[in-house]
């Protein structure tokens, strides 16, 4: 009990300071003063004199972004934990249910067709189109597979990928004007300068009921890491928690894709990464997991803000290009060992 | 229409004609590195891309068009009488042989990244075994690398006489070239009264952003670096690009952007509707309520210009937009 009480508090320490920096870096300099007087102000109502353009930097911008970079990390971490463990793939992630795809297919489409006006944001499109995306292939893996198919789970998320990027790309060519620059889909990229208040009220939720859903599921994921005949045996009803727990990973993706895009390698790596380490039981690994996701992209936002001055590279590129070394490294380290 | 029109035909009856003399054929011009030969004037040639389209137009040669292509929004209205005549292959890129079709004899090409080492309509190559001319305006390939960066990347600022260059050299394929001169004349004309406007003016604290777009509505928007079109507009006025990137639309944070705390800030109008920010109404409600941007100076003294997307390319319409922007930093005030 002492030992779980004083890794919890450890965790939030750690959460605390990622949060802290993220919030005293970024683009411009701002002084480490300047950023703990706004901070003070927003808390404690403390009444420092500071500039507005610097407040609202600090505390709309800096703040809110790393907020969601914290929850989005802790949630495609702890579904990377989740697909893996249930389809027994290594290669499982977030994104492999045809969610990405079916969320640009769905910005796309409120963006060509103009519902903008009718309130559907391009965040609220993304959503819908990585859910219409995720039906289609729950629908097409249960058509195709018998039993417990992870197989077909994973081939008719690529068959689902595949169809929704061709929406994609067959909606850009057929939209009436023409692009002056070759710049598509950015967003797909991942980027978290758009976040704002609202989406951390939506991020942080979501983030800590699915990774509550999953933790009280633990032992389930554990027996369905031999298989689910395994599982079966231990008296779990297979397809109905398979579905259960597969659709939790897919809401929590879909909510994280519409607010930030796909941001890839946090999902697939973070979950290797601390099982290499902490070993396979999911009462550690899903918690472990969620905060590694969490530090992971906070830290790989802060320096997407700042690794070429007065530009901010899609946070995608610096999680795989930080990811992958790291990744590298634990692989090679834990050679030989179970 | 009629004044650009009037001004063109009084240049060819007054000067135009004692000046300018033929063009002798075969005639062999390089272009963008390639040699290019041409046994008469194009009866049929095919544009891609707007801004070569309406070079056309304003040479008065839109009986020579057999198809456009790549259309970025409406003709000019000065241009629609002849517009109405001309068939349009495709709203965007045409494909190889909707263009072929037409049988060309001259294909003149906006992009690069259209027709080019890379081109998503076709080489220059395969033009070339058709034994079908092609002219890239030099604008997209002098001092620029297409095969670097999303968007090509310019070893060097734009160069407005890259513009010049390519009317006249339109002007000499088609034995047009007292239409050439005037053309000239006129749009060098428009720059010297829009810096006329400024004269005396003291404008070395002056400092703008162009916002063209964003991909949504608060992410970092797509704004102009320096060495593009832009940055031309700007330089020529005398006034201060706050971004600083050599990309020609780098995406820069809001953060950057509203510490630059730009003197004035101008943004893009566009038919274009793929993303929400493509509404200058959606940018402009956006600056007056983000909590950072509303506090912008350029914001709360409502110095914020709202100019056509196109005046910001290279094409003929960038003369009338440096025109807007120096009769709003003369007067102090947007206009609109």
């Amino acid at each position: 009990m002492l030992r779980l009480s004083c890794a919890v508090a450890m965790a939030l320490a750690a959460l605390l300071l990622a949060v802290l920096a993220g919030t005293a870096i970024g683009e411009s300099d701002l002084a480490p003063v300047v950023v703990a007087q706004v901070l003070a102000n927003q808390l404690w109502q403390a009444g420092y004199p500071v500039d507005p353009i610097d407040a609202g930097i600090v505390w709309n911008y800096r703040l809110t972004r790393t907020l969601v970079a914290a929850a989005c990390g802790a949630g495609l971490a702890t579904c990377g934990v989740v697909l893996q463990a249930l389809l027994r793939n290594p290669l499982a992630e977030p994104y492999l249910l045809g969610l990405s795809a079916g969320a640009s297919t769905g910005a796309v489409l409120v963006g060509l067709l103009g519902f903008g006006s009718l309130a559907l944001s391009m965040s609220a499109g993304a959503f819908l189109g990585a859910l219409a995306a995720f039906a289609l292939v729950l629908v097409l893996a249960r058509t195709a597979g018998g039993g417990s198919g992870n197989a077909q789970v994973i081939l008719a998320g690529i068959a689902g990928s595949q169809l929704f990027n061709a929406l994609t790309a067959l909606l850009i060519t057929m939209s009436a004007t023409a692009e002056q620059a070759r710049g598509i889909l950015f967003w797909l990229l991942g980027n978290l300068s758009g976040v704002r208040w609202p989406s951390v009220w939506l991020a942080v939720p979501v983030a800590l009921s699915g990774l509550l859903v999953c933790l009280w599921h633990r032992r389930t994921l554990d027996a369905f890491t031999f298989g689910a005949d395994s599982a079966a045996s231990l008296g779990i009803p297979v397809r109905r928690t398979q579905l259960l727990l597969i659709s939790c990973a897919a809401l929590v993706t879909a909510v994280m894709v519409s607010i930030v895009g796909a941001i890839g390698f946090v999902g697939l790596v973070i979950p290797h990464a601390l099982r290499l380490l902490l070993g396979p039981g999911h009462s550690r690994l899903l918690p472990a997991s969620a905060l590694g996701g969490a530090l992971f992209l906070i830290a790989a936002d802060i320096l997407s803000r700042i690794l070429i001055p007065g530009q901010v590279i899609p946070v995608g590129v610096v999680t795989a290009l930080i990811g992958a070394p790291v990744f590298a490294l634990i692989l090679v380290s834990r050679r030989g060992r179970p | 229409m009629l004044p650009r029109f009037a001004t063109l035909l009084a240049g060819l009856g007054l000067t135009g004609l004692a000046q300018a003399a033929a063009t002798h054929y075969p005639l062999t011009i390089d272009n963008c590195g390639k040699p290019q030969t041409f046994v008469q004037a194009p009866q049929r040639a095919v544009t891609i891309g707007q801004a070569s389209t309406e070079m056309f137009y304003a040479l008065g040669l839109g009986d020579r068009l057999a198809g456009t292509s790549l259309w970025f929004n409406n003709v000019l209205p000065e241009y629609q009488a002849q517009n109405a005549k001309v068939p349009r292959l495709a709203d965007n890129e045409p494909s190889f042989e909707a263009v072929v079709g037409k049988r060309p004899q001259l294909v003149t090409v906006q992009f690069e990244w259209m027709v080019g080492a890379q081109g998503a309509v076709a080489t220059r190559e395969q033009f070339d075994e058709l034994n079908i001319p092609t002219y890239l305006l030099p604008s997209d390939c002098e001092g620029k690398d297409n095969l670097v960066g999303a968007d090509g990347t310019r070893l060097q600022a734009f160069q407005v006489d890259s513009i010049y260059k390519s009317i006249s050299q339109l002007a000499e394929i088609f034995d047009v070239q007292a239409r050439g001169s005037a053309l000239n004349a006129e749009l060098k004309g428009r720059l010297d009264s829009a810096r006329a406007q400024l004269a005396g003016k003291d404008l070395s604290t002056t400092s703008a952003l162009f916002w063209f777009s964003s991909a949504d509505l608060g992410i970092a928007p797509y704004v102009a670096g320096r060495q593009g079109v832009a940055d031309f507009m700007l330089r020529t006025l005398g006034v201060r690009n706050v971004v600083t990137s050599s990309e020609e639309w780098p995406t820069v944070g809001w953060e950057t952007l509203a510490k630059a705390n730009p003197t004035w800030l101008i943004i893009a109008r566009m038919d274009r509707r793929r993303y929400p920010a493509d509404d200058y109404q959606k940018k402009l409600a956006f600056l007056h309520s983000d909590p950072v941007t509303r506090n912008m100076e350029a914001v709360q003294r409502n110095r914020i210009i709202i100019l056509d997307a196109d005046a910001m390319q290279a094409g003929i319409r960038l003369f009338s937009g440096v025109q807007t922007l120096s009769a709003a930093f003369a007067s102090g005030n947007a206009g609109q």
